[in-house]
C-alpha cells in the first residue's frame, strides 16, 4: 500500500455560487479569492496560514496572484497537475504528498472560471493545443472528440445507448434537491432527453457538461493536522494519475480507445487504497459527457461492456435504492461545471454526512478525474473507519 | 515547391506531421514508419519509442481503410466555425490496416450516384484527396468514400 494513504485529508470546503457563464460578478481572481477564504473558514485556518497552492489545466490565479490578498505568510509550495479535468484527483495527491513531506502545512486545491476574464470555457480548456488533424477536419470541441469514443462504445463494444441516459436522468434527478444546482429546474423524463437537440452524434444536449463561472477550493492538511479541526475529515486513501502505455495525446490512436482512459489508475487505487468496486458507498463521477462516465463506470470494474446496461440503469445510480448512488450534487450536468471542480466538495459532504442528497452512512466516497482525457486521475476518499 | 499551408501553420499537437500535410498537397497520402526498425508511427514523433531512432521514413500510402469511428456535428462549433453551413456534417477516424493500423481523420461522405450511405463502424472507404481550402482552414485534406462492392470508389 502507499505511504500516501490516509495521509492527508480534506478539511475545508469553499464554493462562489455557479454562474451562468459569462455573468460572474466579479473577475476570476476574486472567485478564487472567495472560495479559498471560504474553504479557510469551513475549516476554521487563518487564510494567511495557507502555504501551498495546487490547480490543475489552464489554472490562471497562481500564488503569485493571490497572495497579498490572502496575506500569506510564505508560500512554500505550489504547482499545476499538467492535465485538463482528468487532473482533479491528481491535483489532491501533489498536495497529500505535500503536507506528508513537510514541503507544506496547508494547501488548497482550486479552481476558478470566469468567461469576462477568458474565454469560452470549452476553448478554453482545449488551451489553444488541438492538432491540426482535428481542426482540419471539423473537430475541436471535448464534445466531438469524446462523442468519437462513445460511438465507438455503442456500436462496436455493444453498450446500450440508454446507458448514457441512465446516466445524464440519474444526475438530473439529484440536482432536483440541491439550491445550489443550475439545472434543478429541468425535470429529464425520457421525452425531454429524447427530443434534445444533437450536438455531436451519439451526444444531445443532456449529454453535456454545462459552462459556468465559479469557483471552488478544498483545503488540504495532514492527517494528524486534520484531527485538531472543527470539520470531520475525509482522508484521501489513493488518487493517481497518468495513463498506461497506449494512451496519450496520440490524435485519436489510443490503445484502448472507446472507454475512459482510467484502466490504470483505477487498478493503482483499487490497490493503493486496498478496496474495491463494491466497496465504494457514493460516486462522483465526472462527466464531460455522459457516455464518458459510463466509459469510467466501466474502467474503474462498476460494471463490463457485456453487463453495463443492466448496472447502469436510472434506479441503481440515484441515492433511493441504488447501489451506486452517483452525481449526488447534480455534478457536472445539472449542479454547475467549473471544470469539475464540484464534484471534490460533494464527495467531501458525502463523507461528512452533510449532502442534500445524502447516501446514509457513506464512508468510502470516489471522484472521477476527466475521462478520456490524454492523462487522467482518480482519487477515494474515506471517513477515519476507512483506514 | 511552396506549400500553402505552411502559410497558416496550426501549433498543437505533437506537430512532427508536416511531411503527411506536404504529402496530401502534392497528391499523395504518405504515412511514416521508423527509419531503423521500420515500425510505424502515428501520429508522427521525434524520436521512435521502440528503438530510440530519431529518424522516420515516409512511406506513400494507399488511401483506403475501414471506418473505426465517426461523429456528426450539428452545431456550429467555435473554432471550426469555416463549417457553419455544411452542419451537421460527418467527420471520421479511419484505421488504416496496411500502416500498421495508424488511424487518420477526415472527413465522410457518403453521398454519390444519388444514394446516401450512413457512416457506420468497419465500413470499407477509400481516401480522396482535396486541396487547401479556407473550410480545412488552408490545409489540404482528405475525404473518405464508401467503396460499396468496388461500384463507387
Amino acid at each position: 500500500m502507499s505511504k500516501l494513504r490516509g495521509a492527508a485529508a480534506i478539511v475545508g470546503i469553499g464554493q462562489t455560487p455557479y454562474y451562468k457563464r459569462g455573468a460572474s460578478p466579479h473577475p476570476e481572481l476574486k472567485l478564487a479569492l472567495q472560495a479559498i477564504v471560504g474553504a479557510c473558514e469551513d475549516a476554521g485556518i487563518d487564510p494567511a496560514d495557507v502555504d501551498g497552492f495546487i490547480s490543475y489545466a489552464s489554472e490562471r490565479n497562481d500564488a503569485q496572484k493571490l497572495m497579498s490578498a490572502l496575506g500569506t505568510k510564505e508560500v512554500r509550495f505550489a504547482s499545476l497537475a499538467w492535465i485538463h479535468g482528468g487532473g482533479i484527483p491528481g491535483a489532491l495527491s501533489i498536495a497529500a504528498m505535500a503536507v506528508a513531506t513537510g514541503q507544506a502545512k496547508a494547501v488548497v486545491v482550486y479552481r476558478a472560471m470566469a468567461e469576462s476574464s477568458t474565454q469560452r470555457l470549452r476553448v478554453m480548456v482545449a488551451q489553444g493545443d488541438t492538432a491540426a488533424q482535428y481542426l482540419v477536419n471539423g473537430l475541436e470541441s471535448p464534445a466531438q472528440i469524446l462523442a468519437l469514443r462513445s460511438q465507438r462504445m455503442i456500436e462496436k463494444h455493444g453498450v446500450p445507448r440508454d446507458t448514457l441516459k441512465a446516466m445524464a436522468q440519474a444526475t438530473y434527478h439529484h440536482a432536483r434537491t440541491n439550491p445550489r444546482a443550475y439545472g434543478r429546474n429541468t425535470v429529464l423524463d425520457d421525452e425531454t432527453y429524447d427530443n434534445a437537440r444533437l450536438i455531436s452524434e451519439p451526444y444531445n444536449l443532456f449529454d453535456c457538461s454545462r459552462e459556468n463561472d465559479g469557483a471552488c477550493a478544498v483545503l488540504v492538511v495532514s492527517a494528524e493536522h486534520a484531527r485538531d479541526l472543527a470539520k470531520k475529515p475525509a482522508y484521501i486513501l489513493s488518487a493517481p494519475m497518468g495513463t498506461l502505455n497506449g494512451g496519450g495525446a496520440l490524435e485519436e490512436n489510443i490503445r484502448p480507445y472507446s472507454f475512459a482512459g482510467q484502466v490504470g489508475v483505477a487498478t493503482r487505487m483499487w490497490a493503493e487504497s486496498g478496496y474495491g468496486p463494491k466497496d465504494v458507498d457514493v460516486a462522483q463521477i465526472y462527466q464531460n459527457m455522459t457516455g464518458m462516465g459510463v466509459g469510467s463506470l466501466i474502467d474503474h470494474g462498476f460494471c463490463t461492456p457485456e453487463n453495463a446496461g443492466e448496472f447502469i440503469r436510472f434506479d441503481n445510480l440515484i441515492v433511493s435504492g441504488g447501489t451506486l448512488p452517483v452525481n449526488t450534487s447534480g455534478g457536472d450536468l445539472a449542479e454547475g461545471f467549473i471544470h469539475g471542480m464540484g464534484l471534490v466538495a460533494e464527495a467531501v459532504r458525502q463523507i461528512r454526512g452533510d449532502s442534500v442528497n445524502q447516501v446514509m452512512g457513506a464512508k468510502l466516497s470516489l471522484m472521477t478525474g476527466g475521462p478520456g482525457d490524454t492523462m487522467s486521475s482518480t482519487g477515494l476518499l474515506g471517513s477515519e473507519e476507512t483506514l | 515547391m511552396d506549400y500553402k499551408f505552411e502559410q497558416v501553420k496550426i501549433v498543437g499537437g505533437i506537430g512532427a506531421d508536416d511531411e503527411f500535410w506536404r504529402g496530401l498537397e502534392r497528391g499523395e497520402f504518405c504515412l511514416p514508419t521508423c527509419a531503423s526498425c521500420n515500425t510505424w508511427m502515428w501520429p508522427a514523433h521525434f524520436r521512435c519509442g521502440s528503438c530510440g531512432a530519431w529518424e522516420m521514413r515516409w512511406n506513400v500510402v494507399e488511401p483506403k481503410g475501414k471506418i473505426f469511428t465517426w461523429t456528426r456535428s450539428w452545431y456550429a462549433f467555435d473554432r471550426v466555425s469555416e463549417r457553419a453551413e455544411d452542419v451537421p456534417y460527418v467527420s471520421a477516424v479511419v484505421e488504416i490496416p496496411h500502416a500498421g493500423g495508424a488511424r487518420v481523420m477526415g472527413m465522410f461522405d457518403g453521398t454519390m450516384d444519388g444514394l446516401n450511405e450512413d457512416p457506420r463502424i468497419g465500413t470499407d472507404v477509400v481516401g480522396h484527396i482535396l486541396p487547401p481550402s479556407e473550410k480545412t482552414k488552408g490545409y489540404p485534406s482528405i475525404v473518405w468514400r464508401p467503396v460499396a462492392s468496388g461500384l463507387r470508389a
